[in-house]
């Protein structure tokens, strides 16, 4: 087969995603974009909404915040594992990266509740605290931002764990012992060699699991208390209560170009990473 | 070389014919899957044939309630039409609207409470009810509108933990002084507005329209010792029961059954919950659908769907048939009715985004 035609074969094959994915996902994307410049003419009343409104940008700010919270706690709690699970031996490293990714079969609903049934008020932590004596009455884990924080680290986890584990072990020991022979001290081999080798991973990793958390519904709609607000719950109240979808479109767009720049970056960093 | 080359050429020949046939079979394999996609995608298909109605589709809220309505009111009208009754669960405003925008009515009747009956009728998104095809049985007044029917009498009402110290009204629930314990209120401008006002003592016949301001000054007082704003019904039954909060606020069917907790109807929320019609709807379900809502207005088939769920149908004549003993946890017996208030839903409509605009805010000063 000529290349041409090999080309045109494979194209074909390409063609019911292409157009699963143009009918299902970018029609209905430029049907949102074109909604939030309706009613029913051509309007900038909904971006002007959200301007002179400034609770909805307000609530994106929030969301943003704790994405990075949790982002950062992802990457203090992830970084040393992967580290940890790579220098063991290989038979090890893959059970540990099986305890890793199994939790990732288990429905987020699931896991979301199952905190509930560990750090709620009656649960299984707060009645261990109390009785060995260390509280004297139930402390709030949950119902509150560090409720949703716990709960989003929890399910991100392993996108932080695995690129940054792939990277580790993809170092070549040759660099270590050339710093060695040279008489670098242990820290310094992690500080100059180490280091810095994992960091396009590290900051590839970090995006995906901002990235993930903008969008979490399930997790603060359920641990949040109903304290925390973020875009996506308000979403949903635009959407399914109100229900003001142009509004909820504009503000899907600024939510949608937000990630996008996050999405550029993360690019970058891959570029940079390979 | 002759001969050879004749052969060489003879297999491109055949080669070419094998390619030509598995790049025909190739395409005929690509169109079929295209086709089947394009089928199937929502909308662009062929339209169902609609000549006989095998099943009325309903969009309601699930649990207890769901339950009801597919015993109560669901099994005498199979039983009467051979018809199967399919009930898909939750409903809100955003499915029905996406529904009549995109053409694709897949449900011929769907729930909606007080406030977004109000916002369905202002967005057009549903259809008059034909009376004349349901020729209902005596129902309240309010429960018979053009274009909705009122099945389902709702209270949102005080629950707390049996060992709790009883509350019995909104300032004591405020009072956390003398009523020690952990905390819950719905996060539903809704319900707690309301809440908050009769705490702060105004009187339920002068709650509309809402003083917002006011209203908010109340919730200031008592957010510090809310542990948990709850986002849907469930949760604060769930709440409850996990010993996580002593006092809440729930809707009626969904605690006055449960264990190791009561709860008091004095203020309550009463509301009522309608059917409608989403515009657009195969008329022959639509049909077969107003025989279904028949069945709800008959006493003896409400009587049986408030034995699933605490919840009380429209008919003026059903208190006589609700079991007597269990008087007490239906919102609508005359005596829990007097002490409750009905919402003005028409002000909540017209307030709608004013008043989500100021709960976002007060959320994200806790």
């Amino acid at each position: 087969m000529s290349n041409a035609r090999k080309r045109r074969t494979s194209f074909v094959f390409v063609t019911p995603l292409l157009v699963s994915m143009i009918l299902a996902f970018n029609v209905p994307l430029i049907l949102m974009f074109a909604l939030s410049f309706t009613n029913p003419g051509f309007t900038f009343e909904h971006y002007e909404t959200l301007v002179a409104q400034p609770i909805y940008m307000k609530v994106l700010g929030n969301t943003i915040r704790i994405a990075v919270i949790a982002t950062v706690v992802c990457a203090v709690i992830g970084y040393p594992l992967a580290y940890w699970i790579s220098s063991l031996r290989p038979k090890h490293q893959v059970i540990m990266i099986a305890f890793v990714v199994i939790p990732f079969w288990v429905s987020i609903l699931v896991r979301t509740y199952a905190w509930i049934v560990v750090l709620g008020n009656a649960g299984i932590l707060n009645s261990f605290l109390v009785d060995i004596g260390l509280l004297e009455k139930p402390a709030r884990f949950i119902y509150n931002e560090l409720g949703v924080i716990i709960g989003t680290t929890n399910i991100l986890l392993p996108f932080l764990v695995l690129p940054l584990y792939a990277s580790m072990t993809k170092i070549d020991q040759r660099l270590i012992q050339a710093g060695e022979s040279l008489g670098a001290t242990k820290t310094q081999i992690f500080a100059k060699i180490f280091f810095p080798l994992t960091l396009p991973a590290l900051g590839a990793g970090s995006l995906l699991v901002f990235m993930l958390t903008l969008g979490f519904f399930v997790t603060p709609a359920i641990l949040g208390g109903g304290r925390v607000s973020m875009i996506a719950n308000l979403l949903d109240i635009l959407i399914n209560s109100l229900p003001k979808w142009e509004l909820a479109s504009a503000v899907s767009i600024i939510l949608l170009a937000a990630t996008l720049g996050c999405f550029w970056i993360y690019r970058r960093l891959d570029t940079l990473r390979s | 070389m002759g001969p050879q080359r004749h052969l060489v050429d003879k297999k491109l020949a055949k080669h070419a014919d094998t390619t030509d046939i598995r790049r025909g079979v190739m395409r005929i394999l690509y169109l079929s899957v295209l086709a089947a996609f394009i089928a199937s995608a929502p909308g662009l298909g062929v339209s169902k044939a609609s000549a006989e109605v095998k099943e009325v589709r309903v969009i309601m809220s699930g649990g207890g309630s769901a339950e009801s309505v597919e015993v109560g009111y669901g099994k005498p009208f199979t039983e009467k039409t051979g018809v199967k009754v399919t009930i898909e669960s939750p409903t809100n405003l955003g499915k029905l609207r996406a529904m009549v925008g995109s053409g694709n009515i897949t449900a011929s009747l769907i729930e909606l409470t007080g406030p977004l009956l109000e916002q369905a009728r202002a967005f057009d998104l549903i259809e008059p009810l034909d009376w004349d095809a349901i020729d209902p049985d005596p129902i309240f007044d309010e429960a018979r509108q053009p274009d909705a029917l009122g099945f389902q009498y709702y209270s949102m009402i005080l629950v707390q933990n049996k060992d709790a110290k009883p509350v019995t009204s909104w300032q004591d629930f405020w009072n956390v002084k003398d009523f020690p314990g952990t905390r819950s209120l719905p996060d539903r401008a809704v319900y707690t507005l309301q809440i908050a006002l009769l705490a702060d003592g105004v009187e339920p016949e002068n709650l509309f329209p809402l003083d917002i301001d006011r209203a908010f000054e109340s919730l200031e007082k008592i957010k510090d010792h809310i542990s948990v704003w709850w986002s849907t019904p469930a949760q604060a039954a769930q709440l409850l029961n996990d010993g996580e909060v002593e006092y809440t606020v729930a809707f009626s069917g969904r605690v006055t059954s449960l264990e190791n907790t009561t709860y008091s109807f004095n203020q309550g929320l009463l509301g009522l919950s309608y059917f409608t019609v989403p515009r657009g709807a195969d008329p022959a379900e639509k049909a077969m659908a107003m025989k279904l809502l028949h069945e709800m207005t008959v006493a003896k088939n409400q009587a049986v769907a408030a034995e699933i769920i605490s919840y009380t149908g429209a008919s003026t004549e059903l208190e006589a048939l609700l079991p007597q003993d269990r008087l007490g946890e239906y919102p609508t017996t005359s005596a829990n009715k007097l002490v409750q208030s009905l919402a003005d839903d028409k002000w909540f409509f017209e307030n709608a985004e004013l008043v989500e605009r100021r709960w976002q805010e007060f959320k994200l000063g806790l």
